[in-house]
């Protein structure tokens, strides 16, 4: 039984971080401290405090192959990590996980641009972006007309922190990544030509993320995504 | 070694996004310092360099379960380490003989200890309140920390009755936890 005590528990909790509490009470406190913001937080303030302890040991360098066995342990070999982790961004979100079908699909299409052109010319194409896992929250429509030039057009003016800005991807092949179609104004539509997004394909994803100011400092997204959605075909002229 | 100017909670926040770099970054950043102390626990290399595997594999894969609203996220790294590295101790049963010097003599308490500690950089908080407690409450905090021991395994070094060690540990921590938060 764990004591309501909070002097008490704080001293047991510094009993569980430092490793001398017997396998019944350290499983008991741990269960705590899953379950209990403020026992967790408890025992990080340890920890953090008994950080000045190892910082008084000389770093050791580890050997070059503890880097390579860890990224062959976690499959982040570097050829393919980039390809992984834009994967792994995209799936992420689950509301909008991209079907092995609509993969192969927009691979398919990939290495036939110029004949995937001549054949949807004349389509266009509606995204719906709504925020992750919020079916019912669209903030942004995108329209792709039969020219292939593209309108996003707000549903709602978001507040956005000034030292944020709101930056616009879209995801064509995940083994490229996404593509930065430039920052958007919460509030205003954006007007995009056919040659600055390309031919827009069934499934292709889009979405807006929070960046900081000036949009993200890497070519890809590192912020929250605040919508996403794909494009559907709207009519075929 | 901690720099004030690397952000650890971002790097976390970017490894649960599956960013890769981010987590590079935070290797090169730490996995010295984190071997250093796996090495102290473990007195061997070899599963120290395992024990800081076993501790990044675990960091990327619970990367999301990191909040920053819990406290640091350079604790929470060492939580992971010091979690892994002491059920490596107890699953061989321990105990390597260690050389334990150091750890005796930062648990002096002569006015020689104290002026080196006054002399030593800004981040000293606990280890001035460590220096605020009996020598027979500190001593037994630093082998637990340094080494990993048990309660008992304490009783045992030290040869101190088990009731006794228990008693002298949670006094410490008292100390400690009041004048840190004082």
């Amino acid at each position: 039984m764990i004591t309501q005590q909070p002097a008490e528990r704080r001293a047991l909790i510094g009993e569980y971080v430092l490793g001398l509490l017997d396998e019944a009470e350290a499983a008991e406190v741990h269960e705590l401290i899953e379950h209990d913001a403020e026992a967790a937080q408890m025992a990080l303030q340890w920890q953090q405090h008994f950080l000045e302890l190892s910082d008084q040991l000389p770093p050791q360098t580890p050997s070059a192959q503890l880097w390579q066995r860890l990224q062959n342990s976690l499959g982040l070999t570097p050829a393919v990590s980039r390809v992984n982790s834009w994967l792994a961004w995209w799936q992420s979100l689950t509301t909008w996980r991209l079907t092995s079908a609509a993969l192969a699909f927009a691979l398919i299409i990939a290495v036939l641009p110029d004949l995937w052109r001549t054949d949807t010319a004349a389509n266009s194409y509606t995204v719906v972006l709504q925020a992750p896992g919020e079916a019912a929250k669209p903030g942004w429509v995108v329209h792709v007309d039969g020219s292939g030039s593209l309108r996003l057009q707000p549903l709602l003016e978001d507040q956005i922190p000034t030292d944020r800005s709101v930056q616009f991807w879209t995801l064509i092949d995940p083994a490229i990544g996404p593509r930065s179609l430039g920052l958007v104004e919460p509030g205003k539509p954006l007007q995009l030509s056919a040659e600055q997004i390309g031919a827009v394909q069934p499934g292709q994803l889009f979405e807006l993320t929070l960046e900081p100011a000036g949009g993200s400092p890497k070519d890809r997204p590192t912020g929250k995504v605040l919508y996403i959605g794909r494009a559907v075909m709207a009519s075929i002229n | 070694m901690a720099q004030p100017l690397f952000d650890y909670e971002s790097h976390l926040e970017a490894c649960a996004r599956q960013d890769d770099r981010a987590f590079q970054a935070l290797y090169q950043q730490e996995a010295a310092q984190m071997l250093g102390l796996a090495i102290t626990l473990l007195g061997r290399r070899d599963q120290a360099e395992d024990c800081v595997h076993d501790a990044f594999v675990q960091i990327w894969r619970n990367a999301q379960r990191f909040q920053r609203a819990l406290g640091s996220g350079r604790a929470w790294i060492y939580s992971i380490l010091r979690y892994r590295a002491l059920n490596q101790l107890r699953s061989r049963g321990r105990t390597v003989e260690l050389d334990d010097d150091f750890i005796e003599r930062a648990a002096d308490d002569s006015p020689q200890a104290a002026e080196l500690l006054e002399q030593q950089g800004e981040h000293r908080e606990l280890r001035r309140c460590l220096q605020n407690i009996e020598r027979n409450r500190r001593h037994p905090i630093l082998l637990a920390f340094y080494r990993g021991l048990t309660h008992e395994q304490i009783a045992n070094r030290l040869t101190t009755p088990l009731g006794t060690i228990k008693g002298r540990i949670r006094a410490g921590l008292r100390a400690l936890q009041e004048c840190l938060h004082a």
